[in-house]
């Protein structure tokens, strides 16, 4: 089965050969071409070409076009640092002050930073394999880009002595942010949300319901409305806003190894699919091919028969040097998991049909 | 305005749970006009105050956001606080923590949790900042003749400058004269092992549970 049409069976319920999985592939990919990371910068063509070769390399079932988080802060102005060869980061943000929010505009993704250069990639990747599988371009939550915008301590504690003004910029980034999802979508793309900073490792559901929410809900119905699904992604703890970030109107979350796939399908399961959450750093960057695959079973087993359904996965993007071994590994177990679901442990054997 | 004393540590501390910055420097500055002595309104004002907030932080009432804000309240009132200091208690000699985020990485909410609560736990800290080369924190380590280098991260491909700082300490001979601690999204307690570190903590007030036991003091 090729990605596209394992996840159409999928959807409808019917028998597929395994499960879904994404090892969320991201720099990783110049690994594979035999780039520096930051080569990737301002180069549509050979992101495109090296997260194709990851693709048919591993032969995993989403391309996901991304370098890192701040592509639309910085075409708003953040400053970003681009190491030799590591993921690049936040070196200043865009402004210092609540009194230059008015010098900041939204973003056009045809001309600002390095957005145009991820248009290219997302444009090319669909065309080089696009009936196959499904490629998204990823994309920055309101609140996370808003926190990159003026700086992330300024901007939590503005949420306290300042809401008017956390306001105007997550609305700036919202401008920017349906910019650009609109431009993804005419590439033939489907957006896929990042929204790092509403964790609640860093701000309160109560927070996250005033200042990412509603972005997030305004961003998803956008994209709704072109007939895509959406994935959210959030990192670190979310415990306490997935009811929350089902409300946004988001299809699937994708949860970080720090939240609970068995307790996250009790909770919001029967409304939206999830994806998730072998820990990218302890097990796929410093773990054994064995590791691996005892983390693939351990999340097959928590959330298989998941109402919505389950996408394995790595719980963030992988670290750059993740060993192959360990991606190759995930699809292995996937693949030995197979369908319908069976795991074999010790003596034991399990077989479960979700 | 407090009556007494202890209504005056009390309303510190209560400033500082509330985020009330102006109300700390207020009170502060009322401790100072009343010669009330500025180590114990510390104490029991703005430092009981910062550990109510942190115990607000670990049941998950409060989150960054507001600490951040009560410490903004707690260092407001240790500026006007801390010259009135009577000599003694300003020089006494404190376990020291260097701290920073190592090179590569830019993210420092976490240290800046970390760097707050060992203050309000009494400990000596230096802030070396975010993106510090390993050299930079052995060099800090031995010119402040520290206790403890302690090293964060969110990012993994910054993972390998941590165990940078151990090998540097190895290489001239220091490993045995500080303690080496990480924090950190992708840290684990076994990376911390692996690179022959002293100690890890998940969060901001376990980071004060684990330097509070390697000095020896009753947490």
């Amino acid at each position: 089965m090729t990605p596209v049409q394992r996840f159409a069976a999928y959807g409808r319920g019917e028998a597929i050969d395994r499960l879904p999985c994404v090892p969320i592939v991201g720099n990783t990919a110049a690994r594979i071409v035999g780039a520096k990371v930051s080569d990737f910068r301002g180069n549509g063509k050979l992101i495109a070409d090296a997260q194709v070769a990851a693709y048919q390399r591993f032969g995993y079932d989403v391309i996901r076009i991304f370098t890192d988080l701040y592509t639309q802060a910085e075409a708003m102005g953040a400053r970003v640092h681009y190491p030799d060869d590591e993921t690049a980061y936040l070196a200043a943000p865009a402004i210092e002050s609540v009194l230059q929010i008015a010098s900041l505009e939204p973003a056009n993704p045809y001309r600002d930073g390095n957005l145009p250069a991820h248009l290219e990639a997302m444009s090319r990747a669909v065309d080089a394999v696009g009936n196959e599988v499904v490629v998204t371009g990823a994309l920055t939550g309101p609140f996370t880009t808003a926190s990159f915008l003026i700086g992330t301590e300024t901007l939590v504690r503005l949420m306290l002595k300042n809401p008017a003004a956390v306001h105007q910029l997550c609305e700036l980034a919202l401008q920017s942010a349906i910019a650009y999802a609109k431009a993804i979508l005419d590439t033939g793309c489907t957006p896929s949300l990042t929204d790092a900073m509403c964790s609640t490792t860093v701000i309160s559901p109560r927070q996250f319901r005033e200042f990412g929410q509603p972005y997030l809900a305004r961003l998803i119905e956008f994209i709704h409305g072109h007939g895509r699904s959406v994935t959210l992604h959030i990192c670190g703890k979310t415990r306490a806003i997935w009811e929350q970030m089902c409300e946004t109107g988001a299809d699937c979350l994708s949860i970080d190894n720090a939240a609970d796939l068995a307790k996250a399908k009790a909770m919001v399961g029967n409304r939206v699919r999830l994806m998730g959450n072998v820990s990218p750093s302890e097990i796929m960057l410093q773990g054994t091919p064995d590791q691996v695959r005892q983390a693939v079973r351990e999340c097959v087993l928590k959330a298989h028969d998941n109402p919505k359904g389950l996408i394995v996965a790595s719980g963030c993007s992988l670290p750059v040097e993740t060993p192959f071994a360990n991606i190759d590994a995930m699809l292995d177990a996937v693949r030995e998991i197979g369908w319908p679901i069976h795991i074999e442990e010790g003596m034991e054997t399990t077989a479960c049909k979700a | 305005m407090p009556e007494n004393e202890s209504e005056l540590f009390q309303a510190l501390s209560d400033a500082v749970v509330g985020m009330d910055e102006d109300r700390a420097r207020e009170l502060s500055i009322a401790a100072v006009d009343r010669n009330i002595d500025a180590y114990t309104a510390i104490e029991r004002g703005l430092v009981d105050g910062m550990g109510r907030a942190g115990e607000l932080f670990e049941s998950e009432e409060y989150f960054i956001p507001e600490l951040l804000l009560c410490s903004d309240a707690m260092y407001a009132g240790l500026d006007i606080l801390r010259p009135h200091l009577r000599i003694e208690d300003a020089s006494q000699r404190r376990f020291k923590v260097v701290i920073g985020v190592v090179e590569g990485d830019t993210h420092d909410i976490g240290k800046n949790l970390v760097r707050i609560m060992l203050e309000a736990s009494g400990f000596d800290v230096i802030d070396l900042g975010r993106d510090i080369p390993a050299q930079r924190f052995v060099d800090t380590a031995v010119s402040e003749n520290a206790d403890v280098i302690a090293l964060s991260t969110l990012m993994t491909t910054t993972m390998d400058a941590m165990a940078e700082v151990v090998e540097k300490l190895q290489t001239s001979n220091l490993r045995e004269r500080f303690k080496v601690i990480l924090g950190g999204g992708p840290i684990s307690p076994a990376f911390a092992k692996r690179i022959h570190a002293d100690g890890y903590a998940n969060s901001a007030p376990n980071a004060v549970k684990l330097v509070k036991q390697l000095a020896g003091v009753p947490a």
